[in-house]
């Protein structure tokens, strides 16, 4: 006995059904209508993954690559698959029809391989349905319609412009997989790869151009992975790190506008966009944080980037007399003197540390001076130099407390060791005596 | 050797008590009492790295003492009780060495405590039973540190106290005893000359109470006792985790014993083999029949001299091995 059963889903805009094709007798169709009952009550997430159609039998075996590969490509791994999907749900036709003719004719509703508009349009028959995505993935978004739209790739499209990425562009059309699935091609360690395939592509991205006219460039990847995200998204595994689709949007992909920048960085750095914010040069900047931190190329700050030197950024546009210039050297200053401050009293708690002194509460102390020096440094971005010499000066004042307690600590060990010396030598004292006076016994008997 | 042994065990008892008034036997305050015993604490850190440094020596001592008492023979008749309340210090010893470990709450006594506790369940059928027993629950908590506590400030001494009365009560009683050799000349009616207990003896055991005293005081002041960093259930096992130098022999030897030996698990047969070991080094009186006649079994020393060499290779191996 076998029963092949088949969820007809969404084919011809219909609503999901279910049939089951019986290939024996009567006795039999009542146990179908029993299992016909209880798929009705299933939930559509539990359902098996589809079995091989004739679509995949035939297509498999095509000499030609182009043809066999999809259906290859179409195995367990594929999310859609997975949940009971079939060919016939994005290209149409009869997938239970072995002559390939019938199983294609427009009856059937086959509309062969989508591209452009058609690709979108076919996707969203589902992914915009609220009702019928719920009962697969109840907290996936159902706006990415909405939001390719507004993208520069889905507004491209509309232009009639083929070449721009559509759904299976960055998803994939066969062996889709989860975005949490770590082979995805929009899994997060994937993603800049994802959009390099055409953005790092020159021949591709020809013709291009940014508002001023100016081609796009194509050095993106490039520069992002120069940067301290890429550094801590791949060399240290911080999934949490941005890549492309963090400050540009993954549907509704486009450039920030200039105005928008400092949001786009304050999603995730929101004290240093607050400060920012109060600051003068919220008004002056047209670039917001990239003015001095860049965009793709974002390196890892450093207090080198402040004061009135060759090399700091502020040195760009601020010149001697000033009073940014002002403003910039007396923050960098303040930020060293702490600096230097936390780094001699480390010193001397580690030099007190090694002579076995417990230092626990200085190196805690220690901790807050340096959370100070982190303050003062997000604090900067007010480019207010009384504020942040306020932190500064609490910063200072903990090193001070620290540098008291590690000098009575080397103190108390210099009175250790003389005291050790004292009682040495009272304790060779007394065992010279014992020793010759147990001698004398000896000698006596 | 036993003078000494009884001089370290003095100490261990006067630091402790001082210990005691300061630490605070839970979870949440063990870690922080240590630290304000040798950081705010009057000479805290000299009784606490006293106490800390004495333990280590005392247990090296009674090693000695056991071996240069195993290799003398005397254990030979009438003190085979004497031997017997010996061993039993030596256990009751590492106990008290394994239970105060724990007692600072620090990270290494933390994780070194639960590999310990751990090997107690390889024992075939009581082996479950033990682990909980041991640590107060299914794993290492402040219940394991309340156990501890009470198990190194109240049972040990206890039974130490007891152990150590019988030991020197024989001592006092049956005498010191002399080499077979010495022995053999007083039986053949050689008169032997003998010095007074006092003040010979004491003035003798005195004078090294001292040096061990000198010993102690610049053991902590240059090398003072680690505290390290509180335990934390939740952090990942410290690299290079091992006891105390003391069971780092067993530990080693337990740790090359292949997963299984005769489709028998592995470890449990070690743990087995210590425990016979055990054992066997309780009974060595009645075993070497050949010492109440002058000479000692050459087999038996043979395994002494084993053992000596087993424990040195693999504490040498097992610190090397990291």
């Amino acid at each position: 006995m076998s029963y092949v059963i088949k969820r007809a889903t969404r084919s011809h805009g219909s609503t999901e059904a279910r049939r089951i094709l019986l290939k024996d007798g009567p006795p039999r169709l009542m146990v179908a209508a029993v299992l016909c009952g209880l798929l009705a009550i299933a939930a559509p997430a539990a359902a098996q993954p589809a079995a091989v159609s004739a679509c995949e039998t035939c297509h498999r075996g095509e000499s030609s690559a182009a043809l066999a590969a999809p259906a290859h490509d179409f195995s367990a791994t594929d999310v859609h698959r997975d949940r009971g999907f079939t060919c016939v749900d994005c290209h149409g036709g009869d997938a239970n029809e072995a002559d390939k003719l019938k199983a294609k004719a427009p009856s059937t509703g086959f509309r062969g391989k989508p591209s452009g508009q058609a690709i979108v349009t076919v996707c969203v028959r589902c992914h915009s349905d609220a009702a019928f995505m719920r009962k697969y993935a109840p907290r996936q978004r159902v706006d990415q319609e909405a939001e390719y739209a507004t993208s520069v790739h889905g507004q491209q499209l509309a232009r009639g412009d083929t070449k721009v990425a559509t759904c299976v562009s960055c998803h994939g059309a066969h062996g889709v997989r989860l975005v949490s699935d770590a082979q995805s091609p929009v899994y997060a360690l994937n993603v800049e790869a994802t959009c390099a395939r055409c953005h790092a592509d020159p021949e591709h991205m020809k013709g291009y151009t940014l508002p001023g006219g100016v081609p796009l460039p194509t050095d993106q990847r490039a520069k992002y992975r120069t940067s301290v995200h890429y550094d801590a998204m791949v060399r240290k595994n911080d999934l949490s790190a941005p890549t492309c689709n963090d400050c540009h949007g993954n549907h509704g992909a486009a450039p920030p506008g200039v105005g928008a920048i400092a949001n786009v960085c304050g999603t995730c750095h929101t004290m240093f966009a607050t400060k920012f914010a109060l600051s003068t040069h919220s008004e002056i900047f047209d670039r917001g944080c990239l003015e001095c931190h860049n965009n793709h190329d974002i390196a890892e700050p450093t207090d080198a980037m402040l004061g009135a030197h060759d090399t700091s950024v502020c040195s760009a546009c601020h010149s001697d007399g000033d009073n940014g210039y002002k403003a910039a050297t007396a923050m960098r200053s303040g930020i060293d003197k702490l600096t230097g401050a936390i780094a001699r009293s480390h010193a001397l708690v580690l030099s007190a540390e090694n002579s076995g002194m417990e230092m626990g509460d200085q190196t805690l102390a220690l901790r807050e001076a340096t959370n100070h020096l982190t303050l003062a440094r997000t604090e900067m971005h007010a480019f207010d130099p009384a504020a942040v010499d306020t932190v500064l000066q609490e910063g200072l004042g903990i090193t001070a407390q620290v540098d008291e307690a590690g000098q009575a600590a080397l103190a108390e060990v210099s009175f250790r060791k003389t005291g050790l010396a004292v009682s040495l030598g009272a304790i060779l004292l007394v065992v010279v005596a014992l020793w010759m006076k147990t001698r004398s016994l000896t000698v006596n008997k | 050797m036993g003078g000494i042994t009884l001089f370290l065990f003095g100490v261990q008892v006067a630091t402790g008590i001082l210990l005691l008034l300061y630490y605070r036997p839970s979870a949440s305050e063990a870690y922080e009492s240590v630290q304000f015993i040798v950081s705010q604490v009057e000479f805290g850190w000299l009784i606490r790295n006293v106490h800390s440094w004495s333990a280590n020596l005392l247990i090296l001592m009674v090693f000695v003492h056991l071996f240069s008492t195993f290799f003398l023979r005397s254990y030979r008749k009438p003190r085979e009780l004497t031997w017997i309340t010996g061993v039993l210090l030596l256990f009751i010893m590492l106990g008290f060495g394994f239970s105060g470990y724990l007692l600072p709450w620090n990270e290494l006594a933390f994780f070194a405590t639960k590999v310990g506790t751990g090997i107690a369940g390889v024992i075939p059928f009581a082996g479950d039973y033990l682990v909980r027993f041991l640590r107060g629950g299914d794993d290492v908590t402040g219940a394991t540190l309340t156990r501890f506590y009470g198990i190194h400030v109240a049972i040990l001494p206890a039974v130490t106290t007891v152990l150590l009365g019988v030991h020197l009560l024989l001592i006092q009683r049956q005498g010191m005893s002399v080499p077979p050799a010495v022995e053999k000349r007083e039986k053949a009616g050689e008169t032997i000359p003998q010095e007074p207990f006092f003040p010979n003896y004491v003035l003798h055991d005195v004078m090294w109470w001292y040096v061990a005293m000198a010993v102690l005081a610049a053991l902590a002041l240059f090398l003072p006792w680690e505290l390290g960093r509180k335990a934390d259930a939740f952090a990942s096992v410290p690299i290079g985790i091992r006891p105390e130098w003391y069971f780092v022999a067993m530990f080693q030897t337990l740790k090359m014993i292949p997963a299984h030996v005769l489709g028998l698990e592995g470890e449990m047969l070690g743990v087995l083999g210590f425990s016979l070991a055990a054992a066997l080094i309780l009974v060595v009186p009645f075993l070497d029949r050949a010492t109440s006649e002058g000479r000692q079994h050459p087999l038996v020393r043979a395994a002494g001299i084993l053992a000596v060499l087993f424990l040195l290779v693999f504490t040498i191996y097992g610190y090397l091995a990291e």
